[in-house]
């Protein structure tokens, strides 16, 4: 094989070679500028085309204010309380501020962000600002409230005054409690009632309770009063088999919930409570009718069999529940209109409590109803909440973004955060001069923090890690860079060698 | 701000006054309607109806206000909250499993049959928001209530058929000029999606139940017993809300099932079947708020039987038990004295006609459609026949071909109403009157193109292929020539006759292979890299003539 082939070998040009060919490096395809003009324009499109591969492929980050946010956290709100005392003389009042200062003092804790100033009768007319409160000594029927007015008795002691003022400003111990029990702050809530029948089957069934007189008369009169706070819909409906998940421990006459009981009373699997056409947040206020065969149903306060005198309950931050055994029940099915009353009567106290308006002190009475004083008190409670959400939130959204190298920010967001901190600062100006438009300012913030901080964009690459590209991209560009580096690399060292023997041939002579 | 709101006050008072008057006023109806069936099987169709007397549909036109507050005592809350949420003006959603034997059954009593899953609903299209975003907003609210894949019934899905499902109630005029300036005309929109591979169970039933006011507990829902329900040869549920122009807001919840006694354990070729038997439960309590609580059963007409309890009527071949004074626990039960015989044949004329559906051809690229309709009646009839198929499917429509008893003829298609699918996006609607003569079969067909999806259009799942929905017929009057409209926005055609389903289709399609990923890029980069080196060596190679000493 070798010897029959030997006659063909390239080592021998055969004659009838184009002359061209006899010196490899004279066609135009040979040149070394050519090739190495080939080499660099694969280079040069690699390297115009990483930027476009950056620009593709990077995550839009855009950068957050987080220097004003940080700096944000260090100034705490202050929301000033303007009290303008009508009647005594100054050292009287002298000694009110004195005593009050001792409290604030003694519990700074519960007195944060609010600044309550005394102000003699002949200063009031001077701070106009913000709305006044005022006290008066000309009361005849004991301390009583009209409007942001306070009257005491005539010669009222001054611990009593500052005892009524700081509940009344004040009302929220710091204490844990209430802090559960309050629902957080939503600009509209859903109340749904609804009345529960044990087990309609067995008898005596209520299918009717005339809701909406009693909401008339007991529910819409606090939803107006809180109308500058939230927003409320207003729905019900009747379920007539609504079980228990526990047995209800029988007594003598009558059947008994522990307080154990009472912790899984709200049976979610087969009462259907809950909503699906909106996210707002939902108040529940249920009546409860026992089955015919478990009647009387009542509360016990502790599992020796002592029964609670009252009938009703309160779940924190979900709703109230009320226990009924009906008496009598008319053959249309309706509850008698004073067991309603007397339900929804705890349904408005519930309600009140879950949403934080705080109970007026002992001995203080005030004839409209809800007061403006507890009003305000609610109202600085919610600014002051709101505020440090949004503070806290936006902090968050700041950290996480920092921490998380894949997290997309867009325009969006840091709007959101731009016009959250706006908010914020319209807040601070507002506060001195109306704590409505404050409210309003840290509701708003609120929103905008949460929206920005649960802005569905955020998630978009987190699940599309940096080894997935890696492992997708090596295998194509590992096996396509090398012979490019290797004839760049072999290309230069022949430029290089070139180099030297020119500058030899140039220095032999 | 303050003063608008003592303005405002008394008004909304009067009105919630106003709204107390209208809507005082509700009805719970429940009935079950049990027929033997020729092939020895049982029909068993639950309906429950609820009637909020006074009660309209909301205008979309307010869906910016906020809406009046929603009262309710035997109206299910929380479809009242999703229908006002979204205006929806008439609304029906069936979850089928199975496929309806209209030959040995006859004709369904809930029409709404097709299997898998069907949700269409007639909306206003005014208003602040767009009917498509309410139609979004529907379906998945609807998934979110009833656990089912609704939310897939989206735009790549959804047509608007209006001449084959008219609306059943009225449709609200809303007409006359609002507050805000803007002026009504009350037109209403269909919205039609079917979901073919969706299957209905157990976690579809719970939600159901739980919208009925005695639930599962009392009364004839007592007998819903999913362990039953779902082992019967065909069962699905139906949610069918319509506005009753003089009554109110109405509606029907249906449980519909076909149950085979022979196949129960000890028939002894008998098919016999009471209550405990068809659903392991019986009536021991009767539902309070019920108006109606009713059993009907339709007699058998040729055979020898006994039926206990006694019926408190049997009238016109069907015996009525009232459940709420009949002796409980009720177990109505239906015994035969000889072993069942099936029929040779059945009886062909049970329904006015019959329907064939198939897909032929092997390719993964090209198939061909064929749809033979079969007239029972000594009298021409025509039918109604739309197709919502998902662009998977794309037909050729100029080669649709009708044959008359094998002889082609294209005066047998009339009216014919097409919407072109559009890949990724849209589905194709096609509509056609179709004559058929007395005692004929007409073939129509057509060539139709396979799609070829992308990789992240398949499904996370075992592939089965894909399931098609099922082309509707519907024998409709064509007396009216086309342009003059019957019934107001369902087009020209008054139909005279319940929707007859085909059954679905299934189709292959060009799936790549997912189970190995990395394996196909490695493969394509190593032939990338291969070429790209190939053609980067010749361009870069330097020849140098080796001199070999010989």
């Amino acid at each position: 094989m070798p010897s029959t082939s030997s006659s063909s070998s390239p080592s021998t040009p055969s004659p009838d070679l184009p002359a061209t060919l006899h010196d490899p490096k004279s066609p135009f395809y040979q040149q070394v500028s050519l090739r190495r003009a080939i080499i660099a324009s694969y280079w040069t499109i690699i390297l115009l085309a990483v930027p476009l591969w950056w620009y593709t492929t990077s995550i839009e980050r855009l950068a957050l204010p987080s220097g004003r946010v940080q700096q944000l956290a260090q100034h705490s709100l202050e929301l000033p309380v303007s009290i303008c005392v009508e009647g005594p003389r100054i050292p009287f009042i002298d000694k009110i501020q004195v005593q009050l200062s001792k409290q604030i003092s003694q519990d700074p804790q519960r007195w944060k962000g609010i600044a309550p100033r005394l102000f003699g009768s002949t200063d009031c007319e001077k701070s106009s600002g913000n709305k006044v409160y005022s006290v008066k000594f000309t009361s005849t029927t004991g301390t009583s409230i009209h409007h942001r007015q306070l009257h005491f008795p005539p010669n009222t002691a001054p611990s009593t005054i500052v005892e009524v003022l700081s509940s009344l400003l004040v009302p929220y111990s710091s204490s844990r409690d209430s802090k559960h029990r309050i629902v957080q702050y939503a600009p509209h809530y859903r109340l749904a009632f609804s009345l529960l029948n044990e087990d309609a089957a067995a008898g005596d069934v209520v299918k009717d309770w005339n809701i909406q007189a009693e909401l008339r008369n007991y529910i819409n009169p606090i939803t107006r009063r809180l109308g500058a706070l939230h927003n409320f819909t207003v729905e019900s409906q009747v379920q007539f088999h609504a079980p228990l998940a526990f047995p209800p421990r029988p007594l003598d006459h009558s059947w008994g919930i522990t307080p154990a009981d009472l912790t899984v009373f709200v049976n979610s699997a087969e009462w259907t409570l809950s909503s699906s056409s909106s996210n707002d947040p939902v108040l529940h206020f249920i009546l409860f009718i026992p089955s015919a065969e478990r009647r009387p149903l009542v509360i016990l306060t502790d599992t020796e069999g002592t029964v609670s005198p009252s009938s009703a309950f309160l779940v924190p931050q979900w709703g109230g529940i009320v226990i009924h055994n009906p008496t009598s029940i008319s053959s249309s099915g309706t509850l008698p209109d004073h067991d309603v009353s007397t339900v929804f009567a705890a349904f408005a106290t519930q309600f009140q409590s879950l949403l934080g308006v705080a109970a007026l002190p002992r001995g203080v009475h005030a004839p409209e109803g809800l007061s403006a004083w507890q009003l305000d008190a609610l109202t600085r409670r919610r600014t002051l909440e709101n505020a440090q959400g949004s503070q806290d939130t936006l902090a968050s959204i700041v950290k996480l973004v920092d921490q998380i190298e894949n997290m997309p920010v867009g325009a969006d967001v840091r709007d959101d955060v731009e016009d959250a901190l706006a908010a914020l600062q319209d807040m601070r100006d507002a506060a001195p001069v109306s704590l409505a438009q404050a409210f309003a300012r840290s509701a708003t913030a609120l929103g905008l923090a949460s929206r920005a901080f649960f802005n569905p964009g955020m998630l978009a690459l987190l699940y599309f890690p940096a080894e997935h590209t890696y492992a997708v991209y090596t295998p194509l560009f590992a096996s396509a860079l090398i012979p490019l580096v290797v004839a760049a690399l072999r290309e230069f060292m022949a430029w290089k060698r070139e180099r030297r023997e020119a500058a030899l041939m140039k220095a032999a002579p | 701000m303050r003063a608008s709101r003592c303005l405002i006050w008394p008004l909304s008072l009067l009105h919630i006054c106003l709204t107390v008057i209208a809507t005082s006023y509700e009805q719970f109806d429940e009935d079950l309607v049990l027929t033997p069936l020729p092939d020895g099987k049982v029909s068993a169709a639950f309906t429950f109806t609820t009637l909020l007397y006074g009660a309209a549909p909301r205008d979309p036109h307010t869906l910016n206000s906020p809406d009046e507050s929603q009262h309710y005592t035997l109206f299910p809350l929380a479809l009242g909250q999703l229908l006002r949420e979204h205006a929806v003006t008439e609304l029906h959603l069936a979850l089928n499993a199975g496929n309806w034997n209209y030959a040995r059954w006859g004709s369904p009593p809930d029409p709404a049959v097709g299997t898998g899953g069907e949700l269409w609903a007639w909306m206003g299209t005014e208003g602040p928001t767009s009917i498509d975003a309410r139609w979004r907003g529907l379906r998945n609210s609807l998934a979110g209530l009833f656990c089912a894949s609704l939310g897939a019934l989206d735009a790549v899905r959804t047509t608007a058929p209006a001449a084959a499902f008219p609306p059943e109630g009225a449709l609200p005029s809303w007409r006359g000029a609002h507050d805000n300036g803007t002026t009504t005309s009350g037109a209403h929109e269909i919205r039609h999606a079917s979901l073919p591979a969706e299957h209905v169970c157990t976690e579809n039933l719970t939600p159901f139940l739980k919208l009925l006011p005695c639930k599962a507990q009392s009364g004839l829902a007592a007998l819903l017993n999913p362990h039953r329900l779902f082992g019967a040869d065909w069962h699905g549920l139906g949610v069918h809300v319509r506005w009753v122009a003089d009554a109110g807001v109405e509606v029907r919840l249906s449980f519909q099932g076909v149950f085979d006694p022979l196949r129960a354990p000890g028939a002894r070729g008998k098919s016999d079947w009471s209550l405990h038997s068809l659903f392991d439960r019986t009536v021991s309590r009767s539902c309070p708020v019920a108006t109606t609580s009713a059993i009907r059963v339709a007699l058998p007409n040729s055979d020898s039987y006994s039926l206990v309890p006694e019926p408190a009527s049997a009238a016109g071949g069907v015996a009525v038990y009232d459940v709420h004074t009949a002796a409980k626990p009720l177990n109505v039960a239906l015994s035969y004295p000889n072993t069942f015989n099936y029929p040779s044949s059945y009886a062909s004329n049970s329904t006015p006609f019959s329907v064939k559906r198939t897909l032929t051809g092997t390719s993964q690229a090209w198939g061909r459609l064929s749809v033979r309709i079969t007239n029972h009646r000594s009298e021409e009839m025509h039918v109604l026949y739309l197709e919502t198929m998902p662009w998977l499917l794309q037909f050729h429509l100029h080669t649709l071909t009708a044959r008359v008893d094998g002889v082609l003829d294209d005066t047998a298609i009339s009216h014919l109403t097409y919407t072109p699918a559009i890949a990724h996006a849209r589905p194709t609607m096609l509509q056609a009157v179709v004559r058929l003569p007395p005692r004929a079969t007409v073939q129509l067909s057509m060539d139709v193109a396979k799609a070829f999806l992308r990789y992240t259009e398949h499904p996370p799942d075992a592939q089965r292929g894909w399931d098609l929905p099922p082309a509707v017929l519907v024998p409709v009057n064509v007396s009216s020539p086309l342009g003059q409209t019957g019934v107001r926005g369902a087009g020209a055609f008054v139909p005279t006759g319940p929707r007859v389903y085909t059954s679905t289709l299934l189709v292959d399609l060009a799936t790549p292979d997912f189970s190995m990923p990395y394996n196909v890029i490695i493969f394509t980069c190593t032939l990338v890299a291969g070429i790209f080196g190939t053609v980067f060596n010749t361009l870069t190679r330097r020849w140098v003539i080796v001199r070999v000493k010989a």
